[in-house]
């Protein structure tokens, strides 16, 4: 429905009465700010000039009730609301493509505990995850949630898209991070998941919620569990001549223990970002490891993994590989280092069992250069699991399409192979960037009659269809 | 939009770029996306391609305090204020520079302060009685502390006298062009006054800075401009160092733990960050808290409260937050600003301490 200029007035008026005049805005600034996401296209769009859907409003309130009374106005006027915390993600689910409200959680930054009985934080959803680890590690602990976006990202932003940070083989993704939740319903009631993350009560709620992008609810405040620093990291590089060998010594690896960090760089990655940075000049894959926590363990747990990479042919590269690696795992993102504009570029990471992993790996890589022959591809192996890992793939057109919609297309088809390809071979649509619009049309090829249950929800959660219109499919 | 190739190429670096989100101390304060270095040079590539009115976005280029946490934190060395500052000039030449702002500009032209004073606080003439005229060695007060937080340039005056330190300060002083150099970047008009100011401390051998945002451009823009200082130009907190160090000062012992709010000018632009410190670890036991040397946080400017005073308590408030997780009972400020707006956001049982208070 278009409003005229009396009825955007007087429903502007209601928002402010709901979270406070100044955290209501219809200026242009705030609007395309909120507009353009770490989704290529947006910024595309954006650098060709064009300006991006946006917002008619964009509110920050700073709780849940003030969260519960934009929903209400939100839902009798049906209007869209899309839920926008740091707004870095890379599938564009942040981004206002209905127009409508953006709720931006910022404010909903507050740090209510950290409970170190139970080892967890009590935090708005809006925090940036940088602040809880500063919170974490001034009584001595750590989130050890250490993505890219440490930095720029909020913990609820992390939560709607099920991220993942470099330590994750050990410490888990953050859907194992969370022990309970609350939760605005779009009609704007309140509720809380239950007390504790694991019980025999049902399903459980707070899976259901996290991953929702935004589509069934606005959660607003989490408890995100605390560890004990490690009382040291040791670091490891490999190199492997392919990587069939690194895959079945990681996978006998993960029987034994589990590192912090697994990163495996097949030889095109190894040979342009790896060498660019770390410095790794010989030809192969490269393969990072780290063993942290008791010192006694970590003792035993590098003579295991010694070993076993020896097994396998790997060449030890000792530890300043790793070390540097460390040091620069956020620089491979400033500008400058990471691909950036005219460039097109997409991370189609996927995710599967060991049996379909290289096999996925290789579909991919043939599928975007046979099809896409301006397309260089890359990857490497990030998270790891003792039933399988996932792969990091991204492709590179060094000159995409000048027409913006050209460009579009194209980015699109290439997208639409790869993924497709990843899924017809057993992975899944995405492993850690969520869908957002990008690869929404994807979620039905991915879950066929399945996708009832994630519609049947929403219809009964969202049945006027405000929530993140035309994200994750639904 | 006539800026420079260095500016765009910045704003073309940081318009995708959130790595600095968490350490700007306006956007922690307010919650808005609007306020970090990102969403700036995201609607300034808008102007820039034209798809945006610059007018639409010179609020939000005002919404920055220049305190170069962003600059700090840039792992490829991009640096935001360079943009924010072209652009803040670039509408003065445009005639969009909004009208608070001129307002402000205005008052420094009719008193040489934006403040609008006309005359400063009685507490510092009582204080300057005596003082030997003919001294070669300024104390440089600065227009925040003389108009704005008058004890503060009090409390100097009177730890240097305690120290046997022979100084004057100017009756008539001129602001050091902070002021214009914050409000429309580098004009020439900026530099005007900058010259004018360089004149008068060029007439002493040795200039004591007292404020550390005069420092800050005595040290970089003057360098930037050519304008040529040749006094011998001091920290207060310098002096003080020295002083202690050479036994010349006793330092009066704070109740509970003590620790120091670096000045992030005074740390980042001009480099200083151990002679605080060390008059601060005189006092009683220290406790660092977190963000701090370097990485400090902003906690407040009264340039920017001028235009922004609410944003300017959240921003103290925050950083307050800091103080109290460190677990000190009482903080030490170097900054007449950082003193004030502390002193205003902080809770009974945190200590407020203007850092010529401590000298005994």
């Amino acid at each position: 429905m278009q409003f005229n200029e009396f009825m955007t007035d007087m429903i502007l008026t209601e928002l402010e009465d709901a979270v406070g005049r100044e955290n209501c805005s219809m200026k242009e600034i705030d609007k395309m700010t909120h507009g353009v996401d770490y989704f290529w296209l947006s910024r595309m769009w954006s650098d060709r000039g064009l300006r991006m859907p946006e917002a008619d409003y964009v509110v920050s309130p700073k709780d849940a009730k003030e969260t519960s009374a934009v929903l209400k106005i939100a839902n009798y006027y049906k209007i869209p609301v899309t839920t926008w915390g740091g707004g870095g993600g890379t599938q564009g689910g942040a981004i206002p493509v209905a127009g409508g409200i953006v709720l931006d959680t910022k404010r909903m930054n507050k740090i209510y505990d950290v409970n170190t009985d139970s080892m967890y934080i009590e935090c708005g959803t809006g925090a940036i995850y940088k602040h809880i680890e500063w919170a974490a590690n001034e009584k001595g602990y750590a989130t050890m949630h250490y993505p890219s976006s440490l930095t720029c990202s909020t913990v609820g932003g992390f939560l709607a898209h099920r991220g993942i940070g470099v330590v994750s083989t050990k410490y888990g993704k953050i859907d194992d991070m969370v022990l309970q939740m609350e939760v605005v319903l779009p009609n704007g009631d309140i509720i809380e998941t239950a007390s504790a993350p694991k019980h025999a009560a049902g399903p459980d709620l707070n899976q259901i919620f996290i991953g929702s992008e935004g589509t069934l609810g606005v959660m607003t405040k989490a408890q995100m569990r605390i560890y004990d620093q490690p009382e040291e990291r040791r670091f490891r590089g490999f190199l492997f001549k392919d990587m069939t060998g690194a895959f079945k010594a990681s996978r006998e690896l993960l029987q034994k223990f589990k590192p912090s960090v697994m990163r495996l760089y097949d030889p095109a990655e190894t040979a342009s970002l790896i060498k660019k940075i770390v410095g790794v000049e010989k030809p192969g894959a490269f393969m990072n490891i780290a063993i942290e926590g008791c010192s006694a363990l970590v003792e035993v747990e590098e003579k295991i993994l010694l070993e076993t990479f020896a097994k396998y042919g790997a060449e030890d590269l000792g530890s300043e590989y790793g070390k540097k690696w460390w040091e620069e795992k956020i620089t491979f993102f400033y500008p400058g280092h990471m691909m950036d504009l005219p460039q097109m570029f997409g991370t189609m990471d996927t995710i599967a069992p060991y049996d379909k992993i290289e096999k996925i790996y290789w579909a991919m890589k043939n599928a975007i250069e046979t099809n896409f022959p301006m397309a260089r591809f890359i990857a490497h192996f990030s998270h790891w699991y003792e039933w399988g890992a996932m792969v990091y793939d991204r492709f590179i057109v060094d000159n995409p399409p000048a027409d913006p919609h050209e460009a579009l297309r194209l980015h699109n088809a290439i997208w639409t192979c790869g993924v497709r390809t990843a899924i017809e071979n057993g992975g899944v649509v995405n492993d850690h960037h969520g869908v957002g619009i990008k690869l929404g049309r994807l979620m039905k090829e991915q879950y066929g009659p399945a996708m009832q249950v994630f519609t049947g929800i929403k219809k009964q959660l969202d049945p006027n269809g405000i929530m993140n219109p035309f994200k994750l499919g639904l | 939009m006539l800026i420079s190739d260095k500016s765009k190429k910045i704003i073309d670096s940081c318009r995708f770029c959130w790595m600095c989100r968490h350490i700007c101390p306006i956007g922690n304060a307010t919650g808005q996306e609007r306020n970090n270095a990102r969403a700036r040079a995201l609607s300034l590539q808008y102007v820039e391609r034209g798809a945006a009115e610059l007018a639409s976005c010179i609020d939000n280029v005002y919404e920055c305090a220049l305190c170069g946490a962003c600059t700090k934190e840039c792992a490829t060395g991009w640096d935001p204020i360079v943009f924010t500052k072209e652009v803040r000039r670039e509408a003065a030449l445009e005639g969009i520079t909004p009208d608070y702002i001129t307002a402000l500009i205005d008052k420094l032209g009719e008193t040489g302060n934006i403040y609008g004073k006309t005359d400063y606080c009685d507490c510092i003439k009582a204080e300057a009685e005596g003082l030997n005229k003919d001294s070669d060695t300024l104390l440089y007060i600065g227009s925040d502390a003389r108009y704005m937080a008058p004890c503060f340039a009090k409390n100097a005056m009177i730890a240097l006298k305690k120290a046997g330190v022979d100084f004057t300060i100017l009756a008539d002083e001129i602001d050091s062009g902070i002021a214009l150099d914050t409000l429309v970047g580098a004009m020439e008009e900026t530099k005007e006054a900058m010259t004018a100011c360089a004149d008068v401390l060029n007439k002493y051998k040795t200039v004591i800075v007292l404020d550390p945002q005069d420092m800050k451009v005595f040290v970089r823009e003057y360098k930037e401009w050519g304008i040529d200082l040749k006094c011998e130009l001091k920290t207060y907190t310098a002096v003080l160092a020295d002083l202690l160090k050479n036994g010349k000062i006793e330092i009066a012992k704070v109740d509970g733990k003590v620790t120091y709010q670096d000045n992030p000018l005074l740390v980042r632009e001009v480099g200083e960050t151990e002679e605080g410190r060390a008059v601060c670890k005189a006092a009683g036991e220290y406790v660092e808290m977190i963000l701090s040397g370097k990485d400090t946080m902003f906690a407040g400017n009264f340039i920017m409260a001028q235009w922004m005073d609410d944003v300017m308590k959240l921003v103290a408030k925050e950083r307050m937050t800091n103080i109290i997780q460190s677990g000190a009972n009482a903080v030490v400020c170097a900054s007449p600003a950082d003193y004030t707006f502390l002193k205003e956001a902080a809770p009974e049982n945190i200590a407020v301490i203007d850092i010529s208070e401590l000298v005994l």
